[in-house]
């Protein structure tokens, strides 16, 4: 009886594994056996929109990060009251879908949007530009960073900081050679958090700022251009078989960081 | 050197009010978790606004709230260490004691005088993961003192040490008050440690310093009822003073002639401790002794090193609980006698203010 239990269990665990890992074994196989998937990846355009995902979702996630970790610390060290708050800001870009997020940031920076059209009116526009893939990015992947370095900085004691002030230290030498080292690890999480989710931003990305070869198709959007185009699989198949590996290399980073214990262990 | 505080100041609904003072000595500040010993070491230290009050050390006037006066923690000159986390965890020993300070010839000679003293040389390279528990509060020592230090504060230092690396530790601090010279806060809720350590006490509850005076003067006088209690006398009992006599449930017994009597007549709260009662044989043919009564064991729990009796009277006096060390409680075969004459020494008599009802043992 039990060994059928066991059974059971086993057979329910490897069809749920199969089930992830044979469509990339399907990506896989495709890639290596379709001619057409092959000189796809050759293509300029593949590479175009590879490139452009790369520099967009990096450039994403400095900002994240460098826009991310103050914001992260107000709302760390202070209160309970600030805690709700954090809470509140940070997980609802995170639980917002995407085409929402779009759409929302339409209605401020589009054309006719808030501080879009003033903006406008001095030359400036947003919407539908590189910036605009790298706003929409910033506003779906950036929570993920803030999420994980408030974290860190809530679990970094305070009293470290006290007792460094006692010390002499300045709060800025404070935070510089006591609380960002002790976060480190948490802010490095987070930035491989922001970064693969930013690579992967599609909706956001196509209401905000298109899908314009060079400028803003990214590579999500050049696997959905070309699964729609003449090309077909073959091309939506070259793209995405890059991002896998790109995928698998952000998981392998982000296990070696957040491996049991951190570095001080 | 000196340190003297006198402030007021609020954490969210708790409020703290402290009045202490030490010399080159070592003051314990000493009360149950809650009582705002932790708070008082952070307002000291520049961590924790003060909202009235001064407060002054090493001949400085680090805050006097009426005048806008709060030096920020980086210039108090005073050494603090916590019980966790003691070091920074990414940093070597040398950077940890060396953090706060420029790297001249004197500082690191200071440092490499600071090691010896408390025994860590030789560990520069360590990271604070690599140092046993009693290494990782020396250098947390030696990090507080490092800097020119005008003051120690000390908060429950080595709670988080087993008890046999904590004996070390406190020998190694008596050691360390011999030879600095300086005023050290002692925060701790352990009372052997406040016994073993304080030159003076302060014993805290609820925010306020209920006395605060030379160790044994606490211990021998506690001022009220709660000191008496927080300083582990068992036996408190109801007692009207007559004269130099007070009557405790019937029983009266004298009080010492040595000192002057109780200021004032009638209600107040008697204090022994369990370990200054004395147990005497019982002989039926001898009449009883001043202070003394007849008593049975009704109930003995032992403590390995000591026992702790319960001893109901047969006549007049009051319940109490009796500590005997194991070595005389074998030797008097307290095991195999139940009754017992029970003395209460004049001078053990601790004559206090009455609070609340009285306490049965």
């Amino acid at each position: 009886m039990s060994a059928l239990a066991r059974g059971g269990w086993l057979a329910l665990a490897a069809i749920f594994a199969l089930f992830f890992l044979l469509p990339v074994a399907g990506l896989g196989a495709r890639a290596l056996t379709d001619g057409d998937v092959a000189s796809e990846l050759r293509a300029d355009d593949t590479w175009r929109a590879l490139r452009l995902s790369l520099a967009t979702a990096t450039l994403a996630t400095g900002l994240a990060a460098l826009l991310g970790t103050p914001l992260a610390y107000a709302l760390a060290r202070s209160g309970r009251g600030g805690a709700r708050l954090a809470a509140a800001l940070i997980d609802l870009p995170i639980v917002l879908p995407p085409a929402a997020a779009g759409i929302a940031l339409l209605t401020v920076f589009g054309r006719r949007g808030y501080l879009g059209e003033p903006l406008e009116g001095l030359g400036v526009s947003l919407s539908f530009t590189t910036a605009a893939v790298v706003a929409a990015q910033l506003f779906v992947a950036g929570p993920y960073f803030v999420r994980s370095a408030y974290a860190g900085f809530r679990s970094a004691d305070p009293r470290y900081e006290g007792v460094a002030y006692t010390l002499g230290l300045s709060r800025w030498r404070t935070f510089r050679s006591v609380t960002l080292p002790l976060v480190r690890p948490a802010l490095a999480a987070g930035a491989v958090l922001c970064w693969a989710r930013a690579l992967g931003e599609l909706g956001a990305t196509l209401l905000f700022a298109g899908s314009l070869p060079g400028s803003t198709r990214t590579a999500p959007l050049a696997v959905l251009n070309a699964f729609e185009s003449s090309a077909g699989l073959a091309g939506a198949v070259s793209i995405s078989v890059v991002l896998v590996v790109l995928a698998l290399g952000v998981m392998l980073a982000l296990s070696r960081l957040t491996q049991a214990g951190g570095p001080y262990r | 050197m000196t340190l003297r505080a006198a402030f007021a100041t609020r954490v969210g609904d708790f409020g703290l009010e402290i009045d202490v003072a030490a010399a080159d000595e070592l003051v314990v500040l000493y009360g149950p978790s809650g009582s705002g010993k932790t708070v008082t070491l952070r307002a000291l230290a520049g961590l924790q606004p003060v909202e009235r009050g001064r407060i002054e050390i090493g001949g400085r006037v680090v805050v006097d709230a009426e005048a806008g006066l709060h030096l920020p923690p980086q210039q108090r000159r005073v050494g603090y260490v916590v019980q966790e986390p003691a070091l920074f965890p990414h940093l070597d020993v040398r950077r940890n004691v060396l953090i706060g300070v420029e790297r001249s010839p004197a500082a690191l000679a200071r440092y490499e005088r600071l090691c010896a003293m408390l025994r860590i040389d030789g560990l520069d390279e360590r990271r604070p993961h690599q140092l046993s528990g009693g290494q990782g509060q020396r250098v947390a020592l030696a990090r507080a003192l490092v800097r020119p230090t005008e003051a120690l504060l000390l908060d429950e230092p080595f709670s988080a040490l087993d008890e046999a690396l904590r004996e070390e530790m406190r020998d190694e601090l008596l050691r360390l008050r011999r030879e600095l010279g300086l005023p050290i806060l002692f925060v701790t809720h352990d009372l052997r440690e406040a016994h073993l350590l304080a030159d003076r006490i302060a014993v805290l509850d609820r925010g306020r310093v209920l006395q605060f005076g030379r160790r044994d003067e606490v211990f021998r006088r506690p001022g009220s009822r709660r000191v008496a209690e927080l300083t582990g006398v068992r036996n408190i009992v109801a007692g009207v003073v007559e004269g130099r006599r007070v009557v405790v449930d019937g029983l009266a017994l004298e009080l010492p002639g040595d000192r002057p009597p109780p200021a004032r007549a009638g209600r107040v709260d008697v204090g022994v401790r369990a370990e200054r009662c004395i147990l005497r044989r019982l002989d039926p043919d001898a009449a009883l002794p001043p202070n003394c009564f007849v008593a049975r064991v009704v109930e003995d729990r032992a403590f390995g090193n000591a026992h702790l009796l319960r001893l109901e009277p047969e006549g007049p006096g009051p319940p109490v609980l009796v500590e005997v060390a194991s070595r005389p409680y074998e030797v008097l075969g307290v095991a195999s006698t139940p009754r017992w004459v029970v003395e209460l020494p004049p001078a053990d008599l601790q004559i206090m203010p009455p609070g609340g009802p009285p306490a049965v043992p």
